[in-house]
C-alpha cells in the first residue's frame, strides 16, 4: 500500500495535466477491472461488475489532480513568472522548489528594497514571485519551458512510520484507496465505478461530468480533509491522524446523504473499522459535483485526515489509509442497506 | 460594418434582444434564419458535407456590462446597481442612456472646486447617481422605470491601427463569427455558431447549447483584459495590443483543454501565424461553464486583445481583430481541432 501511494502521489500531475496520474492508475489496474474508458474532459472512468442480486453502481471517486502553479510570462533573462492551478497561497511556495516536466524551478521573491523585501515576506503575492530554473537568457529558458507549463511541488515521500509524508497526498492517497480497493474486492456485490476525476481543484468540473454521465445510485467522494490535532491546533473542529477515516457529514460544498453516512457507519461498526465524523468549516469536494448534476447523485465523502494540505508535504496516517480501504472494501460487498 | 454596429447597439446582460435581433437580421440573407432558444441564445448551424458527424461550435457572448436602475429618489435622481463586473471608479463624469427610450443621463461628481482629499476615496455604489435633467421623481418616472437598464454612450471611432467604442467585449467575438458564417466554406464537419446571453452576470446562458447541439469540441472567442498599462509590470501584462490573438490555458474554474491547447500552438509555429499567450489566468469565459456542465465539451480559448475592458471605452487592435479571425478559420478549414481529439488521452 505505501509503495502504491508513493507511486501515485510522485506523479507530477496538476489540474488539466491528468494524463500521466491516470496512466499509473490504469499501469496498477491492469487485470483487475472490467473496463476503463476516458471521457470528454479527460476523466479516466473504471469498472467492476457486481454479481449482486440486488445490485447498485457505486461511484468510488478520488480526484486525480492536484494543485500546481502554470507559467505566464518568462523574463529577459529567463526567470518565470507563475499564477495558481487551484488554491496556492502564495506563502506556500516561498522557498519551495517545483517541478515543470523534469525541469526544476526555484521559487523565490523581488526584494528591490529592504522595505520591498519585507512586503515580499509578510504580503506575499503572485506579482511578487518568480521561478528561477537557472536559464542564463530568455532564449535558454524557453528550450527548457514554455508559457502555458504546468508545474507542481517538487517534493520526495518520506515514510515516518506510522506517518507518510509527499506531495499530493491530495488526492492521490485516495486515488491509492480506490485502486486497492478494487484490487482487494475480486467479486464486488455492486457495480463498482472508479471515477479518477480531473480538474477537482479548479471547480469540481471533472465530477459534474462523470455525474451526468454515469447515473449512478451513490457516489462517494474520497478525499483529504482539515487536520486539528497539532500545536495550537484548529479549535472549531475535531480530526486527529489514526484515529481512522472520516464520515463527512458537512463541509462548505456539500452535506453529505444521509443514507450514505448510515452505510458508511453501519459499515465500520460492522467490521470494528475504527472512524470519525468529520464536520469541516470549510472546504468541499467532488461530492458536491456528484449532488448538484444533473437529477443528482445521492454523495458524501469519505475522508483522509491530513497534515498541511496544498503545503509541498502533506502527512497522512496509514492505518487511516488500509482503514479506509477496508471500509470501502465492506460497502461494495454489503447487499442490503 | 458588424463590430461598428454591434458596438453602438444597447445588450447588457438579459437585455440582448437588440444585439440578437441586428446579427440575425445581418445573418439570415446567407441562408437560413437562425434559431432562438428559450433563454435568448441565437444559433446558425453550418452542416457540414456529410463526410463526418462531428460538430464544432463557435461562440461568443451577446451581452455587454452595464447598470439597472433600483431606486428612483425623490429629487430625480438614479441609484443604480451594476450588471457584471464594472468597475464604479470609470463612471463618474460619464454619459449613458437610460431604459428601452433612451433617456440620456450623465454620472455626476463632485466638482474639483469643492473637493479636499476625496480623490483619495474610491467612489462607491453608495454615492454613484445618474442624472437625467429632472427635479422630482415623478419627473423621471415619466421615462424611467425601476429595473430599466443603464447603458455606456460611447461612439465608436477607428483610429490608424485601433477600435475603440463599448462592449467590444464581447461583440468583437460576435463579429468574427458573424464574418466567419458568411466566409467559411461547407466543411467536412459542421459548425455551429452559437451568440450566447448572460455571460458577464455568471455564465448563465450558455449551458443550453450543449444538449441543443452535442458539440465534440468549442472554440470560445472572446474579448480579453490587455492589462498592459504603462504603470503595471510587464511580467504581470495579459496580454499586449499588436501582438496577435491571445490563446488562453487556465481561467477561474477551468484548464482549457490541453490536446485543443497543444494542438493550436503547434499549427500556429508551424504556419508561422502571429499569436500571443495569455499572461493572467483570472477571470473566466463560457469554457468553464461547457466544460463542466453536462457531458462536457473540450474547449479552446481565443481571444482579441482587448484594454480597458468593462468600461464606457475599450480599445483593440485592427490587426489583432483580423488575425484572430484569420487563425480561427484556419483552424477550422484545417480539422485542428478534431484532430487533436483523435488522439487517445
Amino acid at each position: 500500500m505505501k509503495e502504491l501511494i508513493k507511486k501515485l502521489a510522485q506523479v507530477s500531475a496538476p489540474s488539466g495535466r491528468e494524463r500521466k496520474a491516470h496512466l499509473a492508475i490504469l499501469e496498477e489496474l491492469e487485470g483487475f477491472i472490467d473496463g476503463h474508458r476516458f471521457d470528454n474532459v479527460g476523466n479516466l472512468i473504471v469498472w467492476k461488475n457486481g454479481n449482486g442480486e440486488n445490485k447498485k453502481k457505486i461511484i468510488f471517486d478520488g480526484h486525480a489532480d492536484e494543485i500546481g502553479v502554470v507559467i505566464t510570462h518568462i523574463d529577459e533573462r529567463g526567470f518565470l513568472r507563475i499564477d495558481p492551478v487551484g488554491g496556492v497561497n502564495p506563502l506556500m511556495l516561498l522557498g519551495v522548489l517545483m517541478n515543470f516536466d523534469g525541469i526544476t524551478g526555484i521559487v523565490s521573491y523581488e526584494a528591490e528594497t529592504d522595505e520591498d523585501a519585507r512586503k515580499s515576506l509578510t504580503q506575499p503575492s503572485y506579482d511578487r514571485l518568480f521561478v528561477d530554473i537557472g536559464a542564463t537568457s530568455h532564449e535558454d529558458a524557453c528550450k527548457k519551458v514554455h508559457i502555458g507549463q504546468f508545474g507542481s511541488y517538487l517534493s520526495p515521500f518520506f515514510d515516518l512510520d506510522p506517518m507518510l509524508v509527499s506531495k499530493s497526498m491530495d488526492d492521490r492517497v485516495a486515488c491509492a484507496i480506490v485502486v486497492q480497493t478494487i484490487k482487494e474486492t475480486q467479486h464486488p456485490y455492486h457495480d463498482i465505478y472508479g471515477v479518477f476525476a480531473v480538474q477537482e481543484e479548479v471547480g469540481l468540473l471533472g465530477a459534474k461530468v462523470a455525474a451526468y454521465d454515469l447515473h449512478a445510485d451513490i457516489a462517494i467522494a474520497v478525499d483529504v480533509t482539515a487536520h486539528t490535532d497539532t500545536p495550537k491546533g484548529n479549535k472549531r473542529m475535531d480530526l486527529q491522524l489514526g484515529k481512522g477515516p472520516a464520515i463527512k457529514i458537512k463541509d462548505k460544498g456539500s452535506i453529505s446523504d444521509e443514507t450514505i453516512v448510515r452505510l458508511l457507519t453501519t459499515c465500520a461498526e460492522e467490521n470494528q473499522i475504527p472512524f470519525q465524523y468529520e464536520v469541516l468549516v470549510f472546504g468541499g469536494t467532488d461530492a458536491q459535483g456528484y449532488q448538484l448534476t444533473g437529477a443528482g447523485i445521492k454523495a458524501g465523502t469519505l475522508s483522509i485526515p491530513c497534515r498541511y494540505v496544498h503545503s509541498p508535504h502533506e502527512m497522512v496516517h496509514i492505518q487511516d489509509v488500509t482503514n479506509a480501504v477496508r471500509l470501502l472494501k465492506a460497502v461494495a460487498l454489503k447487499p442490503n442497506w | 460594418m458588424y463590430l461598428k454596429d454591434l458596438c453602438e447597439i444597447h445588450g447588457a446582460s438579459g437585455n440582448e434582444e437588440q444585439v440578437r435581433t441586428y446579427i440575425q437580421e445581418q445573418l439570415k440573407s446567407v441562408d437560413q434564419p437562425g434559431q432562438v432558444d428559450v433563454l435568448g441564445n441565437l444559433f446558425f448551424e453550418r452542416k457540414g458535407n456529410g463526410k463526418s458527424d462531428k460538430t464544432i461550435l463557435l461562440l461568443a457572448h451577446m451581452d455587454e456590462v452595464g447598470l439597472m436602475v433600483t431606486n428612483i429618489q425623490d429629487d430625480g435622481l438614479l441609484a443604480v446597481s451594476p450588471v457584471g463586473g464594472v468597475d464604479p471608479r470609470v463612471l463618474p463624469g460619464k454619459r449613458v442612456w437610460v431604459g428601452e427610450n433612451n433617456t440620456p443621463g450623465v454620472i455626476g461628481y463632485k466638482a474639483i472646486h469643492l473637493q479636499k482629499d476625496d480623490y483619495k476615496t474610491i467612489p462607491n455604489w453608495e454615492k454613484i447617481r445618474v442624472d437625467i435633467g429632472v427635479q422630482k421623481k415623478e419627473e423621471a418616472q415619466k421615462t424611467v422605470s425601476l429595473g430599466d437598464y443603464v447603458h455606456f454612450y460611447s461612439a465608436f471611432e477607428e483610429y490608424e491601427n485601433r477600435y475603440v467604442g463599448k462592449a467590444l467585449d464581447d461583440r468583437g467575438g460576435c463579429a468574427i463569427l458573424m464574418a466567419l458564417y458568411r466566409e467559411l466554406p461547407v466543411l467536412d464537419y459542421n459548425v455551429v455558431f452559437a451568440f450566447v446571453v448572460q455571460e458577464e452576470i455568471g455564465l448563465r446562458g450558455s449551458g443550453s447549447t450543449l444538449k441543443r447541439y452535442k458539440p465534440d469540441a468549442a472554440i470560445i472567442v472572446e474579448g480579453t483584459t490587455a492589462g498592459d498599462n504603462p504603470e503595471l509590470k510587464k511580467e504581470r501584462w495579459s496580454t499586449h495590443l499588436d501582438n496577435g490573438p491571445a490563446i488562453s490555458y487556465l481561467q477561474s474554474g477551468y484548464a482549457l483543454d490541453y490536446r485543443l491547447f497543444e494542438a493550436i500552438l503547434a499549427f500556429a509555429n508551424q504556419k508561422g501565424i502571429q499569436y500571443q499567450l495569455k499572461g493572467r489566468t483570472v477571470g473566466g469565459t463560457d469554457g468553464t461553464r461547457l466544460a463542466g456542465s453536462y457531458f462536457g465539451v473540450p474547449c479552446a480559448g481565443v481571444n482579441i486583445p482587448s484594454r480597458y475592458i468593462h468600461s464606457p471605452v475599450s480599445v483593440i487592435s485592427k490587426k489583432d481583430f483580423e488575425n484572430t479571425k484569420q487563425l480561427i478559420a484556419d483552424i477550422l478549414t484545417e480539422e485542428i481541432l478534431l484532430k487533436a481529439l483523435e488522439v487517445k488521452v
